[in-house]
């Protein structure tokens, strides 16, 4: 283990073969996963994919089946919650609603036996850096859904953990309030600069905050990586329909050798790393799709629907075949509904899925 | 259809209409009001006869004011009761008795009492006014006047022993029971709540003979604590308190697990205070059980009256004395303010609170 | 020391001595955490459970007491009465009792003919009289304290002035102990109690009133008008006949037949019930809305104002003297049953209206306006609506009253000591003065007696679960 003050980075979390079975039903499927010291993870996935349940693992609010998790290089299975030096933001907050804010902040640190000076100190310092000093007399009750986000945070700052877990914490807030939180929650992480692990089902949370993101389904790791290579180049169809929005727009069609046949009628020769047969999807992002007025471009469409919301206008247009197909165009244009249009596929933003939903290298 | 059915289905806060009183308005208070009239005049009416005086108790006297026959010191002959004596014209005087009740009895006026003359018994009425007979309070309590079979203090201090120690030993275990059941997966966690649902279900005087040998052999028969312990364990406290404590969300105890609190101190530092309404009505509840209860505190305290409770020690008393009305009535009483007040002080608390938290 | 005691002192030692040195070799408390020292002591036990098994020891330890408690006091003694109930004798130590097999089982069912307990051995008398007895007062009391708690809870739940107050006021009688609700009925009750004062009081008032001039002929003009108001409120809405009137002018109908006894001009005796036939009749027509129901009500409106003429209301209202009827201790009157009944439905209605009322309020009030969008008439959602919804609470109120009345016993004891003879002799005070109140008790025919006692009250109540069993969410 790399131990040296100093190293750029250690290894705050490793996760290793982690499996986790409720009674007969299987949630993790085996996790292995390495977490840097300062870094900013974010667990993402469709609700029932294990996230929380994998930062509950973390946590140690339940145990894994199997598998090894180690915290700062000591293998922590056995430790409780309490011992493993880590603190979590609950979805719901989980204030308790009978003390006060102060005391909320407190009952953590009484129960390490810390001493009073110490405390005071620590919540002070948290209620500061929170702007919720002026709160402390009040219960949980008497606060906006914003003051008791803050106040959950500050109760994981005073404990001073090693590792911040937040579990879907933005949920409960409406969007105005907790696009402020996010940036918080951000400048947060830059001021503290601890490792925190955050589970969202939003991809946006997840794109504006993570310094990586993990993408789970169905227990598994799909991919791993920084925002925007997960963007750019996603491992598969699940992850590259997941991460955007509006989603991308998934073609079906036939592959042979190089030449890409889609149902809709789009016939395109695609420069593969490897070509080959079979049963093909292409992926492209609603941005990357030219509106053409003129009813030229590549393919014509139908446009069925749209939406003008200022700065963009999003359209939503069918095949003659019936395949339908978002477009986002990045201008108000004038349009009616039925009218036809034309529109092209720049190549080197293609995304192509095998028949497993694999994705298939393009040489660019 | 009918005014009645929209009665019967008409639910609290609708206003159907903004109508003046109908029909069905009328019958409702009807109904209300002699049902209290049916609950209230009972009561009211043992308050009212236990402050009369014995005389009044014991010749049934049916009118609602304490009224007491006057006596008075009439020179040269004694405390005498005074009566009024009405004339045949109308005009009334005040007399006392000068020789035996007969048709014609003797009488003289109270401001001469040599005067003795002759009147018909019924023209003679009791003079009387209005007077409280606290004696028959304080006698039974201060041991005055004979009355020193009626140890109330120790009857008190017996039922306020019973219902404080066991409503607090109900509340702890019950609200670990509760805890237990509501927030932990533990293999049994079945099984035990079948077997106290089970308890629910056996009527605690199927058992009352065996419940007697276990009492016995465990030491306890005909103590205190042989009335305290075997009610202390109430099913209905722990459902009551374990369908509270389901509310409580699970993510408040991984709170305090994660700031590191032990078992026990979410317990009582997180759990407790969360149920606390849940725990009063059960408080409430155990507090009027064990305040009231009377078939198994007769079993294991009767032969020992220095341990009765207020509600034996009622009932002895009754039975030894079954002329002192007055008396009985006067103690039954005091028996029941303790409960009144606790009623009249937490009446909206209690009602709301045993309706919404369900099943006895 | 008996082995109790000194049980119970060593788990002192350990918990209190022990508890504080494992707690303080642990632990630091500053002088103002002592409360919190003695709260972390008296869960001793919880938290040495879960340091030595983890938090899956905890459950087991927080559950110990209260199901030792179970197990000592409800569970022991359920087996117990099995074993008691084969034994004989008057030794209160359990080795000391000898084995008599189903002798005190044989003893109650000892009899000539089962439904005539005069004709059992004298145990079985005893338990036949007590059992046929309670049966008696459970299939009476049971209905009536439903029925009574059910309209008082709907009363309650109107839209009416003070509802608090009225609901306080139902429900304080369960409050007051057996013993003074006993000592306040008997007070009532006496010979020359409240009741027959006030009866007797009353009955002169009328037999006064009945005796001036000229009080026949204003009573029939006032229930004249009285007849033609109601009849006429009940006619008058556009739908149909209004139920609540109809209801009134039932109950008039029914008074006036009563008094009048026209099944006499047949030579029949006895007509009230002809009257009480016709009220139900008018009110069941008007309430399922049958096309007759005008007619009906002024066909009776027609019949009623022939009988009023028929009436001499100074005989009717002429009571003679009352003699007090001592209420409690008159054999064969029916009188002593009839107000136990009563008394414990004084006493323990309000509880079972609570229950109800807080199932009538969980009806989402949402019902009712959809309903009335439907169009839906008022009793039609009261059957529809109302009463399925709230059957489920009705089925555990039903449930709970009938283990409730089985073991009725205070009240009884109390009130009329099982008389006059054997009239209200319940099973349980068998059961008490078998054991309990004998010179020489005979705990192995109580035993028998509380067993034979569960077993109807199983069978009733499982009987009931079954009728109920859509309904039930027991």
């Amino acid at each position: 283990m790399n131990d040296k003050p100093n190293s750029n980075k250690t290894r705050a979390l490793q996760l290793s073969d982690i499996r986790k079975s409720f009674g007969e039903v299987d949630v993790i499927h085996g996790i292995d996963l390495e977490i840097e010291e300062g870094e900013f993870i974010v667990f993402v996935g469709p609700s029932g994919c294990g996230k929380s349940t994998l930062l509950r693992l973390i946590a140690g609010l339940d145990d894994p089946t199997s598998g090894d998790i180690n915290l700062n290089g000591k293998r922590v299975n056995n430790v409780p919650a309490s011992e493993r030096g880590l603190s979590m933001v609950f979805q719901s907050y989980a204030l308790y609603p009978h003390m006060t804010v102060g005391q909320n902040l407190s009952f953590g640190l009484e129960n390490l036996r810390m001493d009073r000076a110490e405390i005071d100190k620590r919540i002070n310092d948290a209620a500061k850096l929170l702007q919720i000093d002026h709160l402390l007399g009040r219960r949980p009750g008497q606060l906006s859904g914003g003051q008791r986000q803050r106040v959950a945070i500050g109760r994981a700052i005073v404990r001073e953990p090693v590792i911040f877990l937040f579990d879907e914490p933005l949920s409960n807030l409406d969007a105005e309030l907790r696009l402020q939180m996010r940036v918080e929650i951000s400048d947060l992480h830059a001021k503290l600069k601890n490792t925190m692990i955050y589970v969202t089902h939003d991809q946006i949370e997840a794109m504006t905050m993570a310094d990586r993101i993990v993408v789970l389904r169905g227990g598994n790791i799909e991919q791993v990586g920084r925002p925007l290579d997960l963007y750019n180049h996603p491992k598969n169809k699940f992850v590259a329909g997941f991460l955007g929005a509006p989603q991308m727009n998934f073609l079906e069609g036939t592959l042979d050798g190089n030449v890409m046949s889609l149902n809709c009628g789009m016939v395109r020769d695609v420069p593969l790393a490897q070509p080959g047969k079979g049963a093909v999807t292409l992926g492209i992002r609603p941005e990357n799709i030219h509106v053409d007025l003129g009813g030229k471009g590549d393919e014509t469409v139908t446009v069925q629907n749209f939406e003008q919301l200022g700065a963009v206008t999003y359209i939503y247009a069918t095949f003659a075949n019936g395949d339908t197909l978002t477009v986002q165009h990045a201008h108000q244009i004038p349009l009616q509904k039925g009218q036809e249009l034309g529109v092209s596929f720049p190549t080197e933003s293609f995304h192509l899925f095998g028949e497993d939903g694999a994705s298939m290298e393009l040489a660019r | 259809m009918s005014r009645l059915a929209t009665f019967l289905t008409r639910t609290a806060g609708t206003k159907d209409k903004a109508d003046s009183f109908t029909i069905q308005d009328f019958l409702a208070y009807a109904y209300l009001f002699v049902g209290v009239l049916v609950i209230l005049v009972p009561v009211l009416w043992t308050f009212f006869s236990s402050i009369k005086s014995d005389t009044a108790v014991e010749s049934f006297d049916t009118r609602l004011m304490p009224m007491d026959q006057i006596s008075q010191m009439v020179d040269g002959v004694g405390e005498k009761d005074v009566w009024v004596y009405t004339a045949e014209d109308g005009r009334t005087q005040l007399v006392f008795k000068a020789g035996p009740t007969r048709k014609l009895t003797d009488v003289a006026p109270v401001d001469d009492p040599e005067a003795v003359f002759q009147v018909p018994r019924k023209s003679l009425t009791p003079h009387e006014d209005i007077r409280v007979a606290v004696e028959n309070y304080l006698d039974p309590i201060l041991k005055r006047n004979g009355q020193d079979n009626f140890h109330f203090f120790t009857y008190l201090y017996n039922s306020v022993f019973v219902t404080v120690i066991a409503t607090l030993i109900t509340l702890l275990i019950n609200a670990m029971a509760a805890f237990a059941l509501s927030k932990y997966r533990f293999r049994g966690r079945l099984t035990f709540t079948i077997l106290i649902v089970a308890t629910l279900l056996i009527p605690s005087s199927i058992i009352l003979v065996s419940l007697f040998f276990v009492v016995w052999s465990f030491g306890i028969f005909g103590s205190l604590w042989g009335v305290i312990i075997p009610a202390a364990a109430t099913p209905t406290g722990v459902f009551l308190l374990r369908q509270y404590m389901l509310t409580i969300p699970d993510e408040l105890l991984e709170a305090a697990r994660m700031d590191a609190a032990s078992e026990w101190r979410i317990f009582w530092r997180i759990i407790i205070p969360l149920s606390l309404p849940a725990l009063s009505v059960l408080a409430i509840l155990s507090v009027i059980w064990r305040w009231n209860d009377f078939l198994w505190p007769l079993i294991v305290l009767i032969s020992d009256p220095a341990a009765h409770t207020l509600q034996l020690g009622l009932t002895q008393f009754a039975g030894e004395f079954d002329t002192n009305f007055h008396y009985i009535l006067a103690m039954t009483v005091v028996t029941l303010i303790p409960i009144t007040l606790v009623f009249v002080w937490l009446q909206r608390f209690i009602t709301t609170g045993i309706a919404t938290t369900g099943l006895k | 020391m008996t082995p109790a005691g000194f049980t119970v002192a060593f788990a002192a030692l350990f918990w209190g001595l022990g508890g504080a040195i494992w707690l303080l070799m642990r632990r630091r408390y500053t002088h103002r955490q002592i409360p919190q020292f003695f709260m972390d002591l008296l869960g001793f036990p919880v938290e040495l459970a879960q340091s030595l098994f983890g938090r899956a020891g905890v459950p087991y330890a927080l559950l110990l007491p209260n199901m030792l408690i179970f197990g000592f006091f409800t569970f022991l003694p359920m087996i117990l009465n099995f074993y008691v109930s084969f034994t004989g004798g008057a030794s209160i130590s359990l080795f000391d009792r000898p084995w008599v097999g189903w002798e005190k089982y044989a003893d109650i069912f000892n009899c000539e003919n089962f439904l005539s307990p005069k004709s059992c051995s004298n145990p079985g008398y005893n338990f036949w009289t007590g059992m046929f007895n309670t049966l008696w007062f459970v299939l009476i009391q049971v209905p009536i304290l439903c029925v009574a708690a059910l309209i008082t809870a709907l009363v309650v739940n109107q839209n009416i002035k003070g509802r608090g107050f009225w609901r306080a006021m139902f429900f304080y009688p369960v409050m007051l102990s057996p013993v003074v609700i006993a000592n306040i009925w008997n007070w009532v009750l006496h010979r020359k109690g409240a009741l027959n004062a006030s009866i007797g009081e009353a009955r002169d008032a009328m037999t006064g009133l009945a005796g001036l001039s000229g009080f026949d002929m204003v009573a029939t003009v006032i229930f004249a008008v009285i007849l033609l108001i109601v009849s006429e409120r009940s006619l008058r809405s556009n739908d149909g006949p209004s139920a609540s009137w109809t209801a009134v002018f039932g109950a008039l109908i029914a008074m006036l037949v009563y008094w009048s006894q026209p099944l006499s001009l047949l030579g029949l005796p006895g007509s009230g019930w002809l009257g009480l036939v016709m009220a139900a009749g008018l009110y069941w027509a008007v309430s399922t809305e049958q096309s007759f129901a005008r007619m009906a009500i002024i066909g009776a409106g027609i019949l009623a104002v022939i009988m009023l003429l028929m009436i001499q209301f100074d005989a009717v209202f002429s009571f003679g003297r009352y003699r007090p009827i001592n209420w409690l201790v008159t054999p064969k009157t029916g009188w002593p049953f009839f107000w136990l009944v009563f008394v414990f439905c004084w006493s323990h209605m309000g509880f079972y209206m609570l229950i109800l009322l807080a199932g009538l309020q969980a009806i989402p009030r949402d019902l009712y306006e959809a309903a009335k969008m439907d169009a839906t008439k008022p009793f039609r959602a009261f059957y529809r609506i109302t009463l399925p919804l709230v059957m489920p609470t009705l089925t555990v109120v039903l449930v709970l009253s009938l283990i409730r009345s089985f073991q009725i016993f205070d009240e009884v004891y109390l009130l009329t000591g099982g008389g006059p003879g054997r009239e209200t002799f319940m099973v349980v005070q068998n059961i008490y003065e078998v054991a309990f109140s004998n010179d020489h008790p005979d705990y192995g025919q109580a035993a028998a007696g509380s067993i034979l006692m569960a077993i109807v009250i199983a069978v009733f109540t499982f009987f009931q679960l079954w009728l109920t069993r859509r309904q039930s969410d027991l």
